[in-house]
């Protein structure tokens, strides 16, 4: 059946497409052989413990779903402040935010220890954890964003001969401002409540903070735009067709950079007042413990504040570097590399303070060292795969860039 | 550009009206909502934490509410509550439910601290549960529905007292404590769910249908209360003003842990003569 219509739009398969192929194949292997492992022998070929029970899969989660956020910030640009300049990049934008948020799925599923049980929370509610209403928000807004996307995904020929379904699709993103408000209520809420999911932990010094979920949100609409124009400046670059314009992508650049001075100036006010003039013993005990036993402040200075916020910060916001595609594909993946060591660092951190309960003073728990085992960065390699296929597919079959500019 | 404005001013229309009067009237049920209302942070819910009063949520003001104390100046650190509670609940015994630790006082003079699960008032496990597999009963405790956790383990990270063990794969072991400590009287909990102490409910349980009192009668009682030898550990209804764990309240000055959190621990500890 879809032989047909693949032989019509017959693939030239060039050298490096080859191997770019074989490296996807390869990275795909790897995932699903870990999978297979964790779902036979069980979460305990992890190095996650009950000291440390989240590791670098919630780490991958947390990141997944902030990148995605170009999605929503670009739609909202469009849809709701009405700046129809940005409308050539929606398409894409929301495609990476499935890829993102589907992702962070697949992930979850890895991490929780009954697989088989990933519906439960649509059937028995707690209405008071926010980790419900995160499940909620995530599903319903992948579902949104399919629905937005139905209309490109049969412009695909395969529904020349299913033409209903193409006037379904069509119809329904008649609603696509309505879906885009929507979208947007939603992923501001559960944006933030994946920094409420911490902050809300009142037992865990260094988490305990009402300016978690801020910090949460403020990164992934600053970072989650700047990743989408550094996926477009790379998929021009290896299709060498020129789709969205380049002044469309530098106003994007320059929206993000102002998006992480804003979240950096939240971050220096949140270190100011938790760790400077507003430390408890249990903040300053904590930090002291992370700095002796862990590379945390290296992490944070170097990983979050310089390559994350101050270096892509200059390369968006100033004249001198901003014109240079390269230099904003460098600044996106730093600061994709940013938001990463910061949900890292949140979560790991967070879990090696120990707590301290027992009445006396000598008794502590031992504070456990995690670092993931090579089946925790085997499912990681795999998603990273899953991602990447997603992408390749989507920018060789899918007409992600709009008609007129597919056309000429 | 005044024109503009003055024309403005001019069409305040009966829609522009009504808008505004529906914003304004919208405005002030919210924050009725908010001040007095069932979201208030002033709300009865909310008081009752305040004042330490029993609430509503977790159980019933009359019936039950089950709860223990914990003597440490009387216990020797034997870790017998620890054996029988591995044998009787079939625990791992590298996970135990029941944890025994030496402690030092500020004046360096040893005691041994033990700690069950708290069964708190106001649970963060509880709380952060998606999907409700943990949940307080009517009589206060706090209970893990094995058939419905998902395993997320996001009340293991919440939970302030270490008092909750994931199973991260299918247990083969032999329990080194059964039958020496006793035998099992509960199923192993399968791969990937929470598990916890539950003041061995299933003792409470059928204890109460065959008219034993928990607390007072030995098979309605948890195994690590009936096997210390030296009466360090005190089980009862903390809504009972005559039973024995309400007495040892009353009559001993007692603590319970991190109470500043406002979590309501259901476990009062009386703390060795010479104090911390």
């Amino acid at each position: 059946m879809a032989t047909t219509t693949f032989e019509r739009k017959r693939f030239n398969l060039s050298p490096s497409m080859l191997v770019w192929l074989v490296l996807l194949a390869l990275l795909l292997t790897i995932g699903i052989i870990s999978a297979v492992a964790v779902f036979y022998r069980g979460l305990i070929i992890t190095n996650m413990s009950d000291t440390i029970p989240w590791g670098l899969w919630i780490t991958v989660d947390l990141s997944a779903i902030a990148l995605g956020a170009g999605a929503f910030t670009l739609s909202a640009i469009v849809y709701i402040f009405g700046l129809k300049k940005f409308q050539s990049i929606v398409r894409l934008a929301v495609f990476v935010g499935f890829i993102g948020y589907s992702s962070a799925l697949l992930t979850l599923v890895m991490d929780i220890g009954r697989p088989d049980r990933f519906w439960h929370p649509w059937v028995y509610w707690n209405v008071h954890s926010v980790l419900w209403e995160i499940t909620w928000c995530i599903t319903i807004y992948l579902t949104i964003m399919i629905v937005e996307f139905a209309p490109v995904l049969t412009e695909f020929k395969f529904f020349d001969r299913y033409p209903w379904v193409r006037k379904v699709a069509h119809l329904l993103h008649k609603a696509a401002p309505v879906l885009a408000v929507l979208g947007l209520g939603i992923s501001l809420l559960h944006q933030s409540s994946l920094g409420a999911t911490y902050g809300i932990v009142k037992s865990r010094p260094i988490w305990f903070k009402p300016s978690m979920p801020m910090m949460f949100i403020l990164s992934a609409i600053a970072v989650g735009p700047a990743l989408t124009m550094g996926v477009a400046y790379v998929v021009e670059w290896i299709t060498g067709k020129h789709r969205i314009s380049h002044d469309v992508l530098r106003s994007i650049a320059k929206f993000s950079g102002l998006g992480i001075l804003v979240y950096g100036y939240i971050k220096f006010w949140d270190l100011a007042a938790v760790t400077y003039y507003g430390r408890t013993p249990a903040v300053s005990e904590a930090f002291n413990l992370l700095n002796q036993q862990t590379p945390y402040n290296f992490a944070f200075w170097v990983g979050e504040i310089i390559l994350g916020i101050a270096i892509p910060a200059i390369l968006f916001l100033t004249p001198r570097f901003n014109r240079n595609p390269g230099y904003l594909v460098i600044g996106s993946f730093l600061a994709v590399i940013g938001v990463i060591t910061n949900r890292w660092n949140v979560t790991v951190t967070g879990l090696f303070v120990p707590l301290a309960y027992s009445p006396g003073t000598l008794y502590q728990l031992e504070p456990v060292q995690y670092f993931p085992s090579l089946v925790e960065w085997g499912v990681v390699t795999g998603i990273l795969g899953y991602a990447l296929v997603m992408l390749t597919l989507g920018v060789r079959f899918l007409p992600l860039f709009g008609k007129e500019e597919a056309h000429s | 550009m005044t024109k503009k404005k003055t024309k403005i001013k001019l069409e305040l229309s009966r829609r522009d009206f009504l808008t505004v009067a529906g914003a304004a009237a919208g405005s002030v049920v919210a924050a009725q909502a908010l001040t007095t209302g069932p979201l208030s942070p002033f709300g009865t819910f909310k008081q009752a934490q305040i004042e330490g009063l029993p609430e509503t949520e977790g159980h019933t003001a009359n019936g039950p509410r089950w709860g223990m104390v914990i003597d440490l100046d009387r216990c020797i650190g034997c870790e017998y509550c620890q054996r029988a509670c591995n044998a009787t609940n079939d625990v791992a015994p590298d996970k135990p439910w029941n944890l025994v630790v030496e402690e030092r006082t500020t004046a360096d003079t040893p005691f041994f601290f033990t700690r069950p699960c708290l069964h708190c008032g106001d649970a963060p496990c509880v709380e952060v549960c998606p999907v409700q597999a943990t949940y307080h009963r009517d009589d206060g405790l706090v209970i893990m529905n094995y058939d419905r956790c998902i395993g997320c383990r996001y009340c293991e990270v919440a939970c302030p007292y270490d008092a909750r063990k994931f199973n991260w794969e299918v247990r083969t072991d032999i329990n080194p404590f059964i039958p020496t400590w006793g035998i099992a009287e509960v199923e192993r909990r399968p791969r990937g769910v929470v598990e916890k102490c539950t003041f061995c409910i299933h003792r409470i349980d059928s204890g109460l249908e065959r008219g034993a009192i928990p607390g007072e009668d030995r098979e309605a009682t948890p195994a690590c209360v009936n096997i210390c030898p030296v009466g360090a550990r005190i089980f009862g209804d903390l809504n009972n003003p005559s039973s024995a764990v309400s007495q040892a309240i009353v009559n001993n000055s007692t603590i319970r842990l991190r109470e500043e959190l406002g979590t309501d621990p259901a476990v009062y500890y009386i703390p060795p003569k010479e104090g911390l």
